[in-house]
């Protein structure tokens, strides 16, 4: 089959968004489909949205016996077979617009685009032959904010093989881009209220120097230095399967995250235990508390509780870590199923 | 610097331009520049529809990106303060192609509508354009008729001139690249049954079409050549095809009007290889010079015969032009970085 998978993107932008497209470029060459690529430019200013939109629909795949669209504004193209893979809104003008994140003040002019912007996007999806997810929560929006029906599909990680369980030190490891929203500083801040020895890895690159360097200073500051490795770096693949190889347990504390997030599941496939928030968002769709992971409010006392558990009861520890990763196939989550359900 | 490449793509359909935007991305990275290429697709199939094309283009926005490189119509109609137009080449159907009566625009006011809507658009991006290069001599003189802008000729550089060494002959013409009707390899074939016998010929690449590889086919069981020509009519890997030109005597390329120097002959002159060519190659003889570099003969059989009987006359001489060849590649200077640092300053 011809199949065009249509997203758009910030040009030197890399991240999951880019993931979910060119992992499944590959299994579905590897599947023996054609498979072309299409990235567009997006700019979210909301001047400029509309002649954008009007860009997406001017897109011509005819070419293509089907496409796949991701992220937004992407599910504007039109086309007899269309699907889409809906990864987030334009949260600023959804569920966001009621927050700090919205960007653009609250009156007539941004509410129109606003209304606008729903009803455009509620049309277009409407035209597909089906809409599928990333997670529960993005399915809810879809169903709250523009009354469309969607299927949650859960994004595979690529070759996920390369996981495996080998040990389980004393470290909890935290692999991720190092951001705010992403809340290293907890885990940090949670550090000195621990009453075992346990350990803190925290690695990934930022943004920016600020972050990182603001985790390094908290570190001294609350006299944990000696017990946490900042390691400010992209942390390669091969490596990333060492570290959850030999970890004790993964954590993962983002803010109300879209998707139960590549961290979780690569924890899962290498069997490790799970510790994150009750904020945290689509990882809750993966974690469950005292079942393969540890969920506990976003304070650090109460992380500091739950990593001194994970580090006195290792038995507790290893069987949660064999329920993470039994919850992967609980959840159906691989390409076969991805591919399975894409190309009905 | 942020380098974006902006180039069209055909959904499914891998074209040349595509690669060059490829090759363009790793030397802007070998250069020490982030680079990314943007492929927009493009659509122009009912020509009416090309203006909602021209709008997608120009809709687009661009963030975090210091520099485009733009190298096809529609694509570099996006907007970007600072854009530079490696120019390969414009939508000829409203221009030499709608002179030549080979065009997919309307007849009657519709077409003409069209037209004046590519080309007052083409203006003005070309107008705002930080410099404007084309790829050939002949996309620089269209510009300069049909829309009056003066551009700098920046030829597309070899991709991987390491593989170019050059070696000892081994006593065969060769004749690479695509195999077609405008090619004219059946021509060779022609001229090599009227050459003296000593002289052996390889043919080796991709057909076109199942009628070109058996029209090859066909001709030499007919003239008889099937103990002097080696045909290879298929796909070859660089480092295969590479071998075939380090080897050659001579390296024959006589396509009908040539728009570039084709790489077939930047290849060879790399060799340092002798250059066979005929009078009516366009491009081509810009590196293939009479007696300087290699024989350019008229496109008939018997010429060419002399030709390819002439390489085989002198080795020496033979080995002195493919010498000449050489320098005068060099001469030209068209090398990806200087193309780099061309196409950002």
């Amino acid at each position: 089959m011809k199949i065009a998978l249509c997203s758009s993107f910030v040009p030197f932008v890399n991240g999951g968004y880019r993931n979910i497209v060119e992992w499944l470029e590959i299994v579905l060459r590897e599947a023996g489909h054609e498979v072309e690529r299409i990235y567009l430019p997006e700019v979210d200013a909301p001047d400029l949205l509309f002649k954008q939109m009007a860009a997406f629909r001017f897109v011509d795949l005819e070419a293509a016996d089907r496409i796949i669209c991701f992220r937004p504004q992407s599910h504007l193209i039109a086309h007899r077979h269309k699907i889409v893979w809906f990864i987030h809104h334009l949260r600023g003008f959804y569920d966001l617009w009621d927050s700090p994140y919205r960007g653009f003040p609250d009156d007539t002019h941004h509410r129109g685009i606003r209304d606008a912007l729903w009803a455009a996007d509620t049309a277009a999806l409407g035209e597909a032959k089906q809409v599928f997810s990333n997670s529960q929560v993005v399915s809810d929006r879809l169903q709250r904010y523009n009354g469309i029906q969607s299927e949650t599909l859960f994004p595979p990680i690529f070759r996920p093989e390369r996981f495996h369980h080998r040990a389980m030190n004393d470290e909890i490891v935290c692999i991720c881009r190092l951001e705010h929203h992403k809340r290293q500083h907890l885990l940090i801040e949670a550090l000195r209220y621990c009453n075992s020895p346990v350990k803190l890895k925290l690695c990934g690159l930022s943004s920016s120097t600020d972050y990182p360097a603001g985790l390094r200073q908290l570190a001294l500051d609350q006299g944990v230095a000696g017990r946490v490795v900042i390691d400010h770096r992209w942390i390669g693949e091969d490596e990333k399967a060492d570290l959850l190889a030999d970890c004790l347990a993964a954590a993962y504390l983002p803010v109300d995250e879209d998707s139960y997030g590549y961290p979780t599941l690569e924890a899962a496939h290498a069997a490790k235990p799970l510790l994150t928030t009750t904020d945290a968002g689509g990882t809750l769709e993966f974690v469950l508390h005292e079942i393969n992971g540890l969920v506990t409010p976003p304070e650090p006392q109460a992380l500091a509780m739950a990593m001194d558990r994970l580090y006195e009861d290792r038995d507790e520890a290893q069987r949660m870590g064999r329920s993470a990763n039994a919850r992967i196939e609980e959840l159906n989550i691989g390409w076969s199923h991805v591919l399975e359900r894409l190309l009905a | 610097m942020k380098v974006l490449v902006v180039n069209n793509m055909a959904p499914f359909v891998s074209g040349g331009a595509e690669s060059m935007a490829a090759h363009l991305k790793t030397h802007l990275e070998a250069a020490g520049h982030e680079a990314e290429v943007l492929r927009i697709p493009f659509q122009w199939e009912p020509a009416t529809r090309i203006p909602s094309q021209m709008l997608m283009a120009r809709a687009f926005e661009l963030q975090n990106v210091d520099h485009v490189i733009a190298l096809k119509f529609p694509a570099y109609l996006i907007p970007h303060p600072r854009k530079t137009l490696w120019l390969v080449h414009q939508y000829r159907q409203a221009y030499d192609l709608y002179d030549a009566g080979q065009t997919n625009l309307p007849d009657g006011q519709i077409g003409d509508n069209l037209r004046h809507l590519i080309k007052t658009a083409d203006n003005e991006c070309f107008q705002g354009a930080r410099h404007i290069f084309s790829i050939s001599d002949v996309t620089q003189k269209r510009l300069a008729k049909y829309n009056g802008f003066a551009s700098d000729v920046l030829r597309a550089p070899i991709n991987d001139p390491e593989l170019f060494a050059g070696g000892p002959s081994e006593n065969y013409i060769f004749a690479g690249g695509r195999v077609n009707a405008a090619k004219r390899q059946h021509l060779l074939l022609e001229a090599l049954a009227l050459a003296p016998r000593n002289v052996r010929l390889v043919i080796a690449g991709p057909p076109d079409s199942v009628a070109d590889a058996t029209r090859l086919h066909e001709a030499t069981e007919r003239l008889g050549l099937k103990d002097r020509v080696r045909l290879d009519l298929r796909f070859l890997e660089r480092r295969e095809y590479a071998a075939w030109v380090n080897g050659a005597a001579a390296v024959a390329s006589l396509p009908f009007d040539e728009e570039s120097f084709s790489y077939v002959a930047m290849e060879a002159a790399t060799a340092g290889k002798a250059l066979i060519s005929t009078t009516d190659s366009g491009g081509v003889l810009g590196l293939a010079k009479h007696k300087e570099t290699g024989w350019v003969a008229e496109p008939h059989p018997e010429a060419l015969a002399t030709a390819l009987g002439a390489a085989y006359a002198d080795p020496k001489r033979t080995a002195d032009f493919g010498s000449a060849a050489r320098a005068c590649w060099i001469s030209h200077n068209i090398t990806w970085p200087a193309t780099v640092e061309a196409l950002l300053s």
